[in-house]
C-alpha cells in the first residue's frame, strides 16, 4: 500500500488551474519529493493532502483514508511543516509543543522534552518564537509536527531562505526520521536538495507531473549530470523563470 | 461542503478554548485593569455624577438603573473585542489558524472555541464589574447571584457575531464601521442610560431587535427583582441568535482557511 495516492488529482482557483489531473504513489518509509518552480502547484498538492484544500476533482487517499470525508482521521496521523512561519507567537517554544498536543488530544508528556532535544532547542525552551533565528523556527516547526508521534510528515519547502548550516541541520533531522521509518514528503526548488535528500520524486511544472523516478534514473534516462539539467530537457526552461 | 462540515467536536473546540485560557493566564494583569476601568468610570460619571441631578428613573435611583445596564456593555465590549480585532489577527496575521487547521481540530471545532473563550473573557470582565456594582451597595436582589450565567449567553451572543462580521471582511479597516455603526449605537441606545418606555413605539421595536436590549433587560431584572417570565423571554431571545447566526462563520471562515 502507498502511504499517499492521487488519481487524477486536480485544484483550480477560479480560472487558474495549479493542479491539472496528475497521478503519484509515494511509498511508505521513503522520502518523497515533488520537484518544481514556484507556481508548479507544489504547495497546492501538499494543502490538498493535509487537508487545507479542498480536492476538486481525482481521487487522493492518505495512509489509506480518503481525505475528503476522513479529514479528521488523516490530521491525527500526520505532521505538516508549512512553508509559511505560523508558530504561536504568543506562547513559548515549549509551550508551543504542548498546545499541539493538546490539539491532538494528547497529555503534555515527556515527549515534548525528547523533541526539543531532537531539535536542538532544550536550551531555548522558554524562548519565545520572535527572539529565535530564522533556523530555530523551521526546527520548531519540524518538532511540532512530530508531536503526534506521525506516520507521515508533510514538509512544504523545509530548507527555503536558510543559511548552508541550518540547511545542513534540518537534513540531518529528517534524515533521522527515515531511520526511524517515517514517510517524508518534501517539496523544494533546490535540485541539489531533491538529490541528497529524496530516494524518489516527482517534476512539476504548470500543474502537471512532468517526470517521475529515483533521481540517479532520471539522471541516466536524460543523459544528464544534475536534476536541473533533467529539469531544463524537459520543460524548455529554467527552474527560476 | 457536507452537513459534516459544520457538526463542531465539543473536545475540539474544547482544545481551542484552552489554549485561549493557557494564553490570557499569562498575561490576565494586564488585560483585565484597563477594560476594567471603562465601565467603572461610566458608572461614576452618570450614576454617581448625573445621578445627583438626576434621582429617580422609573422610581429606581439613577445609579441603580445605570449600573447593571453597564454590566452588559461590559460584556459586549469585550466579547467585541475579542471576536474583532484579536481573531482577525490570529487569522491573517500570525496565520496561526493555518496551524490548527492541520491537526484533528476542523473550522467548526474553531468557531464553536472560540466563541466560549470570548464569551469566557466577557463573563470575566462583567464579574468583576457586578462586583463593584455589589460593592457600591447597588444590588437589590438575591437573584444578581446568577448574573454571570446570563452574562455568558450575552458574553456567547456578541462573540458570534464578532465572529460573522470578522468571517465576512477582508480588510481590517471594516472595523470602524462595524464599532460606530453598531457597537457604540447599540451602547447609546439600548436603554442603559434611560429608560425606552417613553420614547416613540418605533425605538422599542427597533430595540427588541439589538441584542445589548435584551441583555440589559435580563441584568436589570436580576439586580433590581427579576420578573422570570422576562429574564426567560430575553434570554431565549439571545440563545436563538447566538444558534442561528452560526453556520454563517463555520461557512465563511472554511472558504477562507481551507480554499
Amino acid at each position: 500500500m502507498s502511504a499517499v495516492r492521487g488519481r487524477d488529482l486536480r485544484k483550480s482557483y477560479g480560472r487558474i488551474v495549479a493542479v491539472d489531473g496528475i497521478d503519484f504513489d509515494v511509498p511508505v518509509a521513503a522520502c518523497f519529493g515533488f520537484l518544481g518552480p514556484n507556481g508548479a502547484g507544489k504547495t497546492t498538492t501538499m494543502k490538498m493532502i493535509y487537508g487545507l484544500a479542498a480536492v476538486d476533482g481525482g481521487e487522493l487517499t492518505v495512509l489509506g483514508l480518503d481525505v475528503s470525508t476522513e479529514r479528521r482521521a488523516v490530521k491525527a496521523r500526520l505532521g505538516v511543516v508549512p512553508q509559511e512561519q505560523n508558530l504561536d507567537r504568543e506562547l513559548t517554544v515549549r509551550e508551543n509543543l504542548a498546545v499541539q498536543a493538546l490539539y491532538h488530544g494528547l497529555p503534555e508528556d515527556g515527549r515534548i522534552d525528547e523533541l526539543l532535544e531532537f531539535a536542538l532547542l532544550s536550551a531555548r525552551a522558554d524562548s519565545r518564537p520572535g527572539q529565535l533565528s530564522g533556523g530555530m523556527k523551521r526546527r520548531l516547526l519540524i518538532a511540532r509536527a512530530l508531536v503526534n508521534n506521525p506516520e507521515l510528515v508533510v514538509l512544504d519547502e523545509p530548507t527555503t531562505g536558510l543559511d548552508p548550516q541550518s540547511r545542513l541541520a534540518v537534513w540531518e533531522l529528517l534524515a533521522r526520521l527515515r531511520e526511524e521509518g517515517v514517510t517524508l514528503i518534501v517539496t523544494t526548488h533546490y535540485m541539489e536538495e531533491a538529490q541528497r535528500i529524496c530516494d524518489r520524486l516527482v517534476i512539476m511544472d504548470e500543474g502537471r507531473i512532468v517526470a517521475e523516478g529515483a533521481p540517479p534514473e532520471l539522471l541516466e534516462r536524460y543523459e544528464e549530470d544534475t536534476l536541473e539539467g533533467v529539469f531544463l530537457q524537459i520543460t524548455g526552461h529554467s527552474l527560476r523563470e | 461542503m457536507t452537513a459534516a462540515d459544520y457538526v463542531p467536536s465539543l473536545p475540539g473546540a474544547t482544545r481551542v478554548w484552552r489554549r485561549d485560557l493557557r494564553v490570557f493566564s499569562k498575561v490576565w494583569k494586564g488585560a483585565l485593569l484597563p477594560q476594567f476601568f471603562d465601565p467603572l468610570f461610566y458608572l461614576l460619571a452618570m450614576g454617581f455624577g448625573l445621578g445627583t441631578y438626576l434621582a429617580t428613573v422609573n422610581g429606581i435611583p439613577y445609579k441603580q438603573f445605570v449600573g447593571p445596564g453597564l454590566m452588559a456593555s461590559a460584556v459586549m465590549w469585550a466579547a467585541t473585542f475579542e471576536t474583532t480585532w484579536n481573531i482577525f489577527f490570529k487569522m491573517e496575521e500570525t496565520r496561526l489558524y493555518d496551524a490548527v487547521l492541520t491537526t484533528p481540530v476542523e473550522v467548526q471545532d474553531l468557531v464553536l472555541g472560540e466563541m466560549f473563550w470570548a464569551a469566557t473573557r466577557a463573563v470575566i470582565y462583567g464579574t468583576v464589574f457586578t462586583t463593584v456594582v455589589t460593592l457600591f451597595g447597588l444590588v437589590d436582589s438575591p437573584w444578581a447571584v446568577l448574573a454571570p450565567l446570563f452574562l455568558m449567553l450575552g458574553g456567547a451572543c456578541f462573540a458570534m457575531l464578532g465572529l460573522t462580521f470578522t468571517s465576512l471582511i477582508k480588510t481590517m479597516d471594516w472595523y470602524s464601521f462595524y464599532y460606530t455603526l453598531f457597537i457604540t449605537p447599540l451602547f447609546l441606545f439600548s436603554g442603559i442610560f434611560y429608560p425606552l418606555d417613553k420614547l416613540p413605539d418605533w425605538v422599542s421595536v427597533i430595540a427588541w431587535f439589538t441584542p445589548l436590549y435584551h441583555l440589559v433587560e435580563i441584568t436589570r431584572g436580576l439586580v433590581l427583582g427579576p420578573d422570570a417570565l422576562s429574564v426567560v423571554g430575553n434570554a431565549a431571545w439571545l440563545t436563538v441568535v447566538t444558534a442561528a447566526l452560526f453556520l454563517i462563520p463555520v461557512r465563511a471562515f472554511r472558504r477562507r482557511l481551507v480554499a
